[in-house]
């Protein structure tokens, strides 16, 4: 019952939160949008006229899935900052219940911005170049791929924000290193050498960002089986190290209090 | 308060700023990198240079057209948000009572401590663009087509400067908290044929794009894009266009500032 309280608690706070900042949750929405539709306009560049059905789409679902990466570590991971700077997780620990239980909340802001943006840039590029982008083959499979990325994403956002409780971390750094990741999901994997496709689908992200390509056409249907597998075992290990962190932070804060880093 | 004051001002800021934010640094060193990558990668993974020379329709090297953007681009940000996006800081770090009771205007003040960020960001990406464009273009030709991207980066920065401005006045005034530069500044960018020429735009969207100083800066720094050396007549055209919008918008800035400014001190900054 008291877990179940404390539930609603972190659900009302973070979405009372959101509506609060209506204003900054719609900047972020178009601004990200824009930015989005900016890059893509610009690669669309190189496209032969016939081919722009089948690039539009395949750059707009590799955009989604950065979204989701760089929105989680941001949303999630950089919250901690703002946590720590109001003495918020002092609080939290001395009430018995974990800092990291009440960032869990942030899901709801990560996803809202991350579906809004998502379906904003569909009707944006969609509109642009006549493409319907979410003409989806697979439905299943691109569920299972957006699951499999977003248990990613947390994972990644919450490790994040256990070590900016230990030490710095870099907010433009971590960005660059979001945005490095779009480089890796752009390639095809066909354009793979055959030996070194599984080693390319076992880095984080790719996997579950190939099988949104399978599921949505932009991509041959290629080792999805083998992406499924790896995805979710790779899921499963970033979620237990995310939660072996936030314990291990946990227990460091109650011996040597809260160090006001956080991300910056 | 001189304006020799301001300028030293701002360049102390800068000098701290970069000591003790390290990684913002490397961040502005990599990211106009990154952002070339990311759309000559995804333009070449899922096109070819050939198509791209069709679609825009002129003679161009798709590399140095991209630097020419990128550089353009990013001084162009760099100085709505330096001179307009400042008030959004002033306001959130408590300090723009200050800054508007000072004895310099709010605008020079704005502006003068902003020239030593906007020397060191475009110098930085010119410097850090320059090996690039001469390994792509070969060392005569590419001097010259970086001589064009100063003149573009210099002559262009200031209409853009009064843009900005208008901003600031327009920030002041509608005494709002939320990151409105956000999104409206990737929309001047999308405008102003940033990646994507603006003569390919559909025509609504070309009529914004004229009244954009971004729109010849990006214009004039892509022309060193073309194979060959630039045209001459087209340079002098677009320098013309951004001296006659220099003297508009400055003049615009100047009188909306002081409007903003005067509300600012009788409704209170915050």
């Amino acid at each position: 019952m008291r877990a179940l309280v404390r539930a609603k608690a972190v659900l009302i706070l973070h979405t009372i939160r959101l509506w609060r900042y209506r204003w900054s949750f719609l900047n972020m929405i178009l601004a990200e949008a824009a930015w989005v539709f900016l890059f893509i306009l610009g690669a669309l560049l190189f496209i032969p006229k016939e081919f722009l059905g089948v690039a539009v789409k395949g750059a707009f679902w590799i955009i989604v899935a950065w979204s989701v990466i760089s929105n989680f570590s941001g949303l999630i991971g950089g919250w901690m900052n703002f946590f720590i700077s109001i003495g918020m997780v002092e609080e939290h620990m001395l009430r018995g219940f974990s800092p990291f239980k009440a960032l869990i909340g942030r899901l709801i802001p990560g996803s809202a911005v991350t579906v809004a943006s998502l379906f904003f840039m569909g009707a944006l590029v969609g509109g642009a170049f006549r493409v319907d982008v979410f003409a989806v083959e697979d439905v299943p499979l691109l569920l299972l791929g957006m699951i499999l990325l977003v248990v990613k994403g947390l994972s990644y956002g919450f490790t994040v924000a256990s070590i900016a409780v230990r030490t710095s971390v870099p907010q433009n750094l971590l960005e660059i290193l979001n945005f490095g990741f779009i480089g890796l999901m752009m390639v095809p994997l066909s354009s793979v050498p055959e030996k070194a496709r599984l080693l390319y689908l076992a880095i984080p992200y790719i996997a579950p960002t190939h099988l949104l390509k399978v599921a949505t056409s932009s991509a041959p249907k290629m080792l999805v089986y083998e992406a499924m597998a790896i995805s979710s075992v790779e899921s499963v290990i970033m979620l237990f190290l995310a939660i072996t962190s936030m314990k291990l932070v946990n227990s460091w804060i109650l011996r040597n209090g809260v160090r006001a880093i956080g991300f910056w | 308060m001189s304006l020799k004051t301001l300028f030293k001002s701002g360049i102390m800021l800068d000098f701290y700023f970069i000591k003790n934010n390290k990684s913002a640094f490397i961040s502005m060193l990599i990211w106009p990198y990154m952002t070339l990558g990311l759309i000559l990668g995804m333009g070449m993974i899922f096109g070819s240079s050939k198509s791209f020379v069709q679609n825009v329709g002129m003679p161009v090297n798709p590399i140095t057209y991209f630097i020419a953007s990128t550089i353009a681009a990013m001084v162009s940000l760099d100085v709505m948000w330096g001179v307009g996006g400042s008030v959004l800081h002033h306001r959130w770090a408590g300090t723009l009572p200050y800054m508007i009771l000072a004895p310099n205007r709010t605008s020079v003040t704005l502006v003068f401590t902003y020239i030593p960020r906007y020397l060191l960001s475009a110098g930085t990406q010119l410097a850090e663009f320059a090996p690039l464009i001469l390994l792509a273009e070969g060392v005569s030709n590419g001097l010259l087509k970086i001589g064009v991207m100063v003149l573009a980066v210099t002559i262009g920065m200031l209409p853009i400067l009064g843009f900005s401005a208008l901003f600031t006045s327009f920030l002041l005034s509608i005494k709002e908290e939320t990151n409105v530069l956000g999104w409206l500044n990737p929309l001047i960018l999308l405008f102003s044929g940033a990646f994507y020429p603006a003569y390919l735009l559909p025509g609504w969207a070309r009529l914004i794009s004229r009244v954009l100083p971004s729109t010849y800066t990006i214009e004039l720094a892509r022309l060193s894009a073309v194979m060959g050396s630039p045209n001459l007549r087209r340079v002098t055209f677009l320098i013309g266009i951004l001296a006659a919008m220099s003297i508009v918008y400055n003049a615009f800035s100047g009188i909306f500032v002081e409007v903003g400014e005067r509300k600012a001190m009788r409704e209170g900054a915050i």
